[in-house]
C-alpha cells in the first residue's frame, strides 16, 4: 500500500530530515512510526499526502508513483488518505457537524450522502450529541475525535495520524486508540506517528523507529 | 451539478456575510468607478447630441445692414431661392427682429422700453435642404451668396461649431483614458480586497486542499463572490447614476439653458444600463481571477 525507495528529504542544503529511507507498509497494516522530536516523523507523513516532495527517491501509494505527481492529481491522491493532523486543523468558527462535512463537501459529495455519513462518523467517535457545538467549546480529546471523524468519514484506504496522543491523558489516549484499531479492523491501513513509548507498549504493533531521519529498527511483535 | 452550484453559492454568501466590511469595500469601489465612467459617458453623449442638433439648425443668415430697395431685395431673395441648397428664404424685418428679441428676453423685456423698433437690422434667414446641412461644400455656397448679397454681412455657424466639435473629441478621448484608468484602478482594488478575504480564510483553504478539494472547487466560490459583488456594484452605480442625472445634470442644464423645453437630456438606454451592470459583473470576476492566480500553494 505504501512503498518508499531510498527517499531523502532535505529542507535546507546542509541538513537532511530523512536520509535514504526505504520501507514498505502492506494493505491493512497498523504501524507506529516512532522517534524523538526532530526524527523526521512529520516529514515522512507529509510526503505521503504530497504536502512535501522527496528530494530523492520514489514513493508509491496504492501502486501509484506520487514522486512527480501533477498538481491537478494531488486532490485525488488525498481522497484516498485520511489525515489526523497534530494540530487537528479544525475550523473553530464552524460547528462540529460542518467540520466533518467539510471533507465530504470538498470532494463534491451529494448533500443527502454527506449528512448520512457525517452522522455515522460522529456516532462512531461518540460525538453525535455535539453536532452543533464549535470545536473551542469542546475538550482536547473531543477535538481530537472530531479530527478523527473528519479523517474517517471519507472511508480512506490509509489513515495517517501525527502524534494523536500528544496532549491527551492516558484514558483519553486509550479511547482514541480504540478508534484507530476499529478503523484498522475495517481494512484501513493505519500509520501512526508518536514519540510516546507507552502507547506501543500498551498496544503492541509493528514499530518503525526513526532517528536522525533514518530507520534504526523495524520491529514486528509475534502476537500480531 | 445543481448540488455543487448551491454549495458554491452558499459558500460565497457565507464568505460575504463573514467579511461584510471587505465585501462592502469591493462593492463600493466598483460602484464608484462605474458611476464615474458612466457619468462621463452621459456627459459626452449629451454634448454630442447637442452638437448634432446645432449642426442640424445650421442656417445662413444675411444681415441687411443698410435696408436695400424693395426691388433689389426681391431680386436678391429670388436669386437665392434658385440655389439648389436652399430650401427656404424668410425675410425678417427690423420690427420682426425686435419682436423676436423681446420674446426671447421674456421677463427682462422691460429693458427694451424706449428703444427704437428699427434698431436691429433686418435679415434673410436661409434654411438649407437637409442633405446640405453640413459644412462640406458650404464654402462654395457662401461664395455664391457673397456675390448675390454683396455688401451685406453673411453669418453662419461654422467657426465656433468646428471649434466646439474638436472640444467634443478631446472630451471623448479624455473620457476614454479616464474611464480606462478608473476601471483598472477598480480592478486592482477589488483584486486586493478579495485577496484579503483569501488571507483571512487561508486556514479553511489549506484544510480544503488537504482533504482533497480540487483547485477549481476551492476557487469557484471566490469567482462567484466577485461576480455577485460586481452585480451589486453595477446596480448601485446605476442607482447613483440615476440620482446624479436627475439631481445634478438635469438641474445644471435647466439653469444654464435659455430654452429648457427645447432640449431633453439623454439617459442610458436599456441596453446601456445592462452593459453597465454586466460591466460590474465582469469587473468582479476579473478582480477575483487576478487575485486567485496567486493562490497559496499547499
Ligand atoms: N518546513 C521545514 N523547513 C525546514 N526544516 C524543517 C521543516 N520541517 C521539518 N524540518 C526539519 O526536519 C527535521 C525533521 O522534522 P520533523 O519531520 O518535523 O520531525 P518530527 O515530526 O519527528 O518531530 C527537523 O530537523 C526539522 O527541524
Ligand atoms: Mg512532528
Amino acid at each position: 500500500m505504501i512503498q518508499l525507495f531510498n527517499v531523502t528529504k532535505s529542507y535546507r542544503k546542509d541538513s537532511v530530515a530523512l536520509k535514504d529511507l526505504s520501507l514498505e507498509i502492506g494493505k491493512g497494516e497498523f504501524v507506529y512510526v516512532a522517534g524523538a522530536s526532530g526524527a523526521g516523523k512529520t516529514t515522512l507523513l507529509r510526503m505521503l499526502y504530497a504536502a512535501e516532495k522527496p528530494s530523492r527517491g520514489q514513493i508509491l501509494i496504492d501502486g501509484q508513483n506520487i514522486t512527480r505527481i501533477g498538481r491537478q492529481k494531488i486532490p485525488y491522491l488525498r481522497r484516498k488518505i485520511g489525515v489526523v493532523f497534530q494540530d487537528y486543523k479544525l475550523l473553530n468558527s464552524r460547528s462540529v457537524y460542518e467540520n466533518v462535512a467539510f471533507a465530504l463537501e470538498a470532494q463534491g459529495k451529494k448533500r443527502y450522502e454527506v449528512s448520512k455519513k457525517v452522522y455515522q462518523a460522529l456516532k462512531e467517535v461518540g460525538l453525535e450529541h455535539r453536532l452543533n457545538r464549535t470545536p473551542l467549546e469542546l475538550s482536547g480529546g473531543e477535538q481530537q475525535r472530531i479530527a478523527i471523524a473528519r479523517a474517517l468519514v471519507v472511508d480512506p484506504l490509509i489513515l495517517l495520524a501525527d502524534e494523536p496522543s500528544g496532549n491527551l491523558d492516558q484514558a483519553v489516549a486509550t479511547e482514541i486508540m480504540g478508534l484507530f484499531r476499529r478503523a484498522n479492523a475495517r481494512g484501513t491501513t493505519v500509520v501512526l506517528a508518536t514519540h510516546d513509548p507507552g502507547l506501543y507498549k500498551r498496544f503492541p504493533r509493528r514499530l518503525i523507529s526513526l532517528d536522525g531521519g533514518q530507520v534504526v529498527s523495524d520491529y514486528r511483535p509475534d502476537t500480531v | 451539478m445543481l448540488d455543487k452550484m448551491r454549495y458554491f453559492i452558499m459558500r460565497a454568501l457565507r464568505n460575504m456575510r463573514q467579511w461584510p466590511f471587505l465585501c462592502a469595500a469591493s462593492v463600493l469601489t466598483m460602484a464608484v468607478a462605474l458611476t464615474m465612467v458612466a457619468t462621463f459617458f452621459l456627459v459626452v453623449v449629451n454634448v454630442e447630441q447637442l452638437t448634432q442638433r446645432w449642426s442640424k439648425d445650421l442656417q445662413v443668415v444675411v444681415y441687411l445692414d443698410r435696408a436695400p430697395a424693395p426691388s433689389a431685395l426681391t431680386q436678391m431673395v429670388s436669386s437665392i431661392r434658385e440655389m439648389a441648397e436652399v430650401a427656404q428664404v424668410i425675410h425678417v424685418t427690423p420690427a420682426e427682429a425686435m419682436a423676436q428679441f423681446r420674446q426671447r428676453l421674456g421677463e427682462n423685456a422691460a429693458l427694451l422700453q424706449g428703444v427704437d423698433n428699427d434698431i436691429l437690422p433686418g435679415s434673410l434667414e436661409i434654411a438649407l435642404h437637409a442633405q446640405y446641412q453640413q459644412r462640406d461644400g458650404m464654402d462654395q455656397l457662401l461664395a455664391r451668396l457673397k456675390t448675390v448679397a454683396a455688401g451685406h454681412d453673411i453669418h453662419y455657424g461654422q467657426d465656433w461649431l468646428e471649434r466646439f466639435e474638436s472640444f467634443v473629441s478631446v472630451l471623448r478621448l479624455t473620457g476614454l483614458a479616464l474611464g480606462g484608468f478608473l476601471l483598472f484602478a477598480a480592478l486592482f482594488i477589488v483584486s486586493n480586497t478579495i485577496r484579503l478575504t483569501f488571507y483571512a480564510r487561508r486556514d479553511e483553504l489549506e484544510i480544503m486542499a488537504l482533504v482533497g478539494a480540487t483547485e477549481r472547487f476551492i476557487k469557484t466560490p471566490f469567482l462567484l463572490e466577485g461576480a455577485l459583488q460586481g452585480l451589486f456594484g453595477g446596480l448601485l452605480a446605476l442607482l447613483a447614476l440615476t440620482l446624479i442625472f436627475k439631481g445634478i445634470l438635469v438641474e445644471i442644464v435647466h439653469s444654464l439653458w435659455v430654452t429648457p423645453a427645447a432640449f431633453s437630456l439623454l439617459f442610458l438606454n436599456g441596453h446601456q444600463q445592462l452593459i453597465l451592470v454586466f460591466g460590474g459583473v465582469l469587473l468582479g470576476v476579473f478582480g477575483s481571477l487576478t487575485s486567485l492566480k496567486k493562490l497559496i500553494q499547499i
